[in-house]
Formats: structure tokens, C-alpha cells, sequence
């Protein structure tokens, strides 16, 4: 692939991110919405299902964005909300959630 | 050599990425569609040469698309690709024993995906 054909494609998904950034932040402010709602011990079935399918799309999504580091994190916490398993990592949803906030916010 | 491919995945940031990858850096043909039947009907209409399924979609999700793709006599030749974002192995395994020709997985590199894509029909 030539130098500008890649400049292009990489321009051309810098668009698509700044569109399609708003249902990526709202799927991240359910995300947020779980994380609080779990550290109350308030989190109802509907929220968990809710947080494990925006959980699963941000994993899917983010890498092909570039943000790998986003993608292993949605992971980490579909695996939480699907009850998969890895407990230990239950204590730290809501240090995971905000680390996948900041990497979005801050995608260049 | 010039391709046609269908893209079918409800979601639509998913569909635009891969097909802005298939169109821009492969020249490929790319139809998209948002839902199993709605792919299914395009893949009648237009007859591509393969068919990229996502697994997760509501309704009719991969594997059910898949099956009446097999099922109807206009669309059983058309290779199609599984499409996940799921990693386990036993997701793998029994996705792959469905018969599609292979598994992509999400997230994919836009700049890999026409490569990915080509190596697993064998039209390097």
C-alpha cells in the first residue's frame, strides 16, 4: 500500500471515529452507569446485560480504531458482566471503566 | 482481480470500518447490510462472490443467517466468514464446526482485513 493511500485510509476512519464517537461515549457512560451501580451493590440483571453488550461492542470496535489498549479493557469487563469469570477483577471495574474513558477521550 | 463482498453486522460503526477497508484498499465491490434477513436478501439480489456474517446480531444472529444461506438454493455457493469479537476457544471451535469457510475476529486492522479475507477464500 502506498504512504499516501494509507494517509487516506487513515483520515478516512479519523472521520468515521468523530462519527460514530458519540455512541461509542454513550456506550461507555452505561458502562459508568454499571460501575457505580455494582460499588452500591445496586447492580440490577438489566444493567449487567446492558454493560456486558456495550462491553462486548467497545471490544470489537475500539482496536480496529487503533485503541488495542481500549479493546483488551471492554473485554476485561465483559467478562465481569458475563460473569465469565475472573472475579478478582470485580474490584477494579470502576478503575477499568475510567482508564477506557480516558484512552477514548484522549484517542488522537 | 476485482472482488464483490457482503458485509453483513448491526453494527454500524463495524459495517462502515470494514467497508471503507474493502473498498479503498482492495477495489472490491462491498455491500452491507444490517441484519441477517436483510443480508440474506441481499445476497439474492446481488449475488456476491463471498459473505462476511457477523456472529452476535439480534433476531437472526451469524450462525442462524449462515444456515439459511445453506438452505436457500440462490445463495448456497457463496462462501461466507464468521465475523466475532468472542475469543474463547469453545466459541471458536463451534463457530468454525458450523462450515464457514473461516473466522475473523474483532477488532480487525482495516489494513489487513481485504489480506485476511482473501487468504481465507484462496484468492491470493
Amino acid at each position: 500500500m502506498e504512504p499516501a493511500e494509507q494517509s487516506a485510509l487513515s483520515q478516512a476512519l479519523d472521520q468515521l471515529w468523530a462519527r460514530f464517537l458519540p455512541q461509542i461515549e454513550e456506550r461507555v457512560s452505561i458502562l459508568e452507569s454499571a460501575a457505580a451501580a455494582f460499588s452500591a451493590n445496586q447492580l440490577s440483571p438489566a444493567e449487567r446485560e446492558a454493560a456486558s453488550a456495550a462491553a462486548h461492542k467497545l471490544a470489537g470496535v475500539l482496536g480496529t480504531f487503533g485503541l488495542t489498549r481500549g479493546t483488551d479493557l471492554a473485554r476485561e469487563l465483559e467478562i465481569v458482566y458475563t460473569g465469565e469469570g475472573v472475579p478478582a477483577l470485580s474490584p477494579h471495574i470502576a478503575e477499568i471503566t475510567a482508564e477506557l474513558r480516558d484512552i477514548i477521550e484522549n484517542r488522537k | 482481480m476485482s472482488h464483490s463482498i457482503l458485509i453483513v453486522d448491526d453494527e454500524d460503526d463495524i459495517r462502515e470500518v470494514a467497508a471503507l477497508s474493502l473498498e479503498s484498499i482492495a477495489d472490491w465491490k462491498v455491500y452491507v447490510a444490517s441484519s441477517g434477513a436483510k443480508g440474506l436478501a441481499l445476497a439474492i439480489q446481488h449475488q456476491p462472490d463471498a459473505i462476511v456474517l457477523d456472529v452476535m446480531m439480534p433476531v437472526m444472529d451469524g450462525p442462524a443467517t449462515f444456515r439459511e444461506l445453506q438452505m436457500n438454493p440462490k445463495t448456497a455457493h457463496i462462501p461466507v466468514l464468521l465475523l466475532t469479537a468472542k475469543v474463547q476457544s469453545s466459541d471458536q471451535r463451534r463457530f468454525a464446526d458450523l462450515g464457514v469457510k473461516a473466522v475473523l475476529f474483532k477488532p480487525f486492522d482495516p489494513l489487513t482485513l481485504a489480506d485476511q479475507i482473501s487468504s481465507a477464500l484462496g484468492w491470493d
